[in-house]
């Protein structure tokens, strides 16, 4: 269980405004935090900063009261948006990439058997089978290699789950079959999960907390209900409708 | 600002682009003057127009014209004498062959009569109407074999180096400076510089050239393998260093994948480069079809000169195919 820290984060990126500012968050551990915004609101630079791609400017960042130590590393599990998948290596081998096995076992296709077990269980939770197993990831559609990265993020059993948008190549029914995979593996292997999503409806349904940005800064941090409250700005409330 | 102007779209060709391409223009004018580069059109001008018959005489014409004819026709056959052949047996020729007699008038001075004398001497031969070729065959093969070891040591020697000299997965700037330098003096260094030493410290044989060939090879893939590899597309190395993965997990998982097709088709061109060179290297005595191609050479038999270029491109030919294929297998 690993809770994370935000303190004051600052991010800006090259010949640009500030993508992030002044964003602090506390998300226990165990919690499912989704981040809300339109195109351009900071939810990707946010969480490419949390898995440590982006370096912040300013503020700091803390796992369990530290800095994310490379141990850690190993603990998170990542979905990037755009999937991030070697193209031309087998929808197995970018799966298996974060199993903690030698180069050579890898190579040679000699997978724990724990490890092909739940990498049965979860792909076949997402909708796929065994026949997707040794087609190149580049042969997939957007839809498929999505839920393979989201395999892959889930493999290791991470503790800390960094979702970046993670259904929005995925028709409704499976983008829904997609986020209640990642919140009950979060669920069973106490993760903490940030999440940004862009329908607000699915963050209602799944999110424990949700964070709302806008310009890079944060604009709500509440539980879903409390975005029906009193006292909600209007821009807000149809950010979120 | 004015909402009815339209926005600014960049221009291809800016003030910079122009300025660049004006100095690069200025240079090849500065250094085509000191390569003679105006008298080379000219000559060349000349041979051509010689050819349609628009000029009486063409240095470059006459010259390369005289040469080729040399060429031809080009020598298949050999010839032996069967007296100098070791445990020659007349009842097992080797294939296609056949014993050709020639008979001379030979004029001796007899020691006892002091007379000249005139008598018939016969002269066995052993002809093989393919035999030639069948010599440049095995020579050929040779220089493949010295090649393909070649090829082998610069993959050996050019993956580690490649591993240490790009910048996404050296483990240090230090390892990555000295890696590139280490490639860089490999590949200065030619191939027949490099064959002329090792010959000395070797001897004569294919030993220096496969040592020649697969050291200057390493410098160009280690530089070729580093270079693919920092060109990668850096987004699924990170998602999987976010994730806590090795440099080893990282290259085997999300470079080498990438890099693959470009390592193979660089593989393959060092392969036909190292026939290629493999050809001349034996000019310094490194083994191959290049010491054969000297020695006809030198004895002005441009028949067997013919025979051994045609066997060269024949070669180079039929690689290009095959690593044309490979390349589309791996694509």
């Amino acid at each position: 269980m690993i809770d994370i820290g935000i303190a004051d984060l600052c991010v800006r990126h090259d010949g640009a405004g500030r993508a992030l500012a002044d964003v602090t968050l506390y998300i226990p551990a165990g919690q499912f935090c989704a981040v809300l915004g339109a195109s351009g609101a900071g939810k990707s630079t946010l969480l490419r900063t949390v898995a440590g791609l982006v370096a912040p400017g300013e503020g700091r960042l803390l796992f369990d009261g530290t800095p994310l130590r490379p141990a850690q590393r190993r603990r998170i599990g990542l979905i990037p948006q755009d999937f991030a998948l070697s193209g031309r290596a087998s929808v197995a081998r970018n799966i298996m990439a974060v199993a903690d096995i030698g180069l050579a076992r890898s190579f040679a296709g000699l997978y724990p058997d724990a490890e092909r077990a739940r990498a049965t269980h979860l792909l076949a939770h997402l909708g796929l089978d065994e026949t997707h197993l040794a087609r190149r990831a580049d042969s997939l559609s957007g839809g498929q290699q999505q839920r393979v990265a989201i395999a892959r993020a889930l493999l290791h059993r991470p503790a800390v789950i960094l979702a970046d948008e993670p259904v929005a190549s995925l028709d409704p029914a499976t983008g829904e079959r997609a986020l209640a995979l990642i919140r009950n593996e979060a669920r069973n292997l106490g993760a903490t999960v940030i999440c940004s999503l862009h329908q607000p409806a699915l963050a209602r349904r799944f999110a424990d907390r949700i964070v709302m940005l806008d310009a890079g800064r944060v604009v709500f941090d509440g539980a879903p209900a409390m975005l029906d409250g009193n006292g909600i700005p209007p821009r807000i409330r149809a950010v979120a409708r | 600002m004015n909402a009815d102007l339209p926005w600014r779209f960049p221009a291809l060709l800016n003030t910079r682009a122009v300025a660049l391409i004006a100095a690069a223009l200025l240079l090849l004018w500065y250094t085509g003057q000191r390569v003679e580069i105006g008298r080379m059109l000219a000559l060349s001008g000349e041979a051509v127009l010689a050819q349609a018959g628009m000029a009486s005489r063409s240095q470059v014409a006459d010259g390369l014209g005289s040469t080729l004819a040399e060429l031809v026709p080009i020598q298949l056959s050999s010839r032996r004498e069967v007296s100098r052949i070791e445990g020659f047996d007349p009842d097992r020729l080797p294939a296609f062959a056949h014993i050709e007699t020639t008979r001379t008038r030979v004029s001796e001075l007899d020691p006892e009569t002091l007379r000249r004398e005139e008598h018939v001497v016969r002269t066995a031969w052993l002809v093989e109407p393919f035999g030639y070729a069948f010599h440049v065959a095995a020579k050929m093969l040779e220089t493949l074999e010295i090649a393909l070891w070649g090829s082998v040591i610069a993959v050996l020697i050019g993956m580690p180096l490649a591993l240490l000299g790009a910048r996404n997965i050296t483990p240090h700037p230090a390892l990555r400076a000295g890696s590139r330098a280490a490639s860089a003096f490999l590949r200065a260094v030619p191939e027949l510089i490099a064959a002329l030493f090792l010959v000395i410290a070797f001897g004569f044989g294919p030993i220096a050239g496969v040592l020649a060939l697969g050291l200057h090879s390493a410098g160009f893939l280690g530089k070729f393998y580093a270079d693919d590899i920092e060109d990668t597309d850096r987004r699924p190395q990170q998602a999987l260093a976010a994730m806590g993965a090795g440099r080893l997990t990282i290259w085997g998982n999300a470079i080498l994948p990438q890099v693959l097709p470009q390592h193979i088709a660089c593989t393959l061109y060092t392969f036909d480069r190292n026939v290629r060179m493999g050809s001349v290297i034996g000019l310094v005595g490194a083994g191959g079809i290049g010491q054969e191609l000297k020695g006809r050479f030198d004895l002005y038999e441009y028949g067997h000169v013919g025979t051994i270029l045609i066997a060269i491109f024949l070669v180079i030919l039929t690689l290009d195919l095959v690593a044309s294929r490979a390349r589309q297998a791996w694509r």
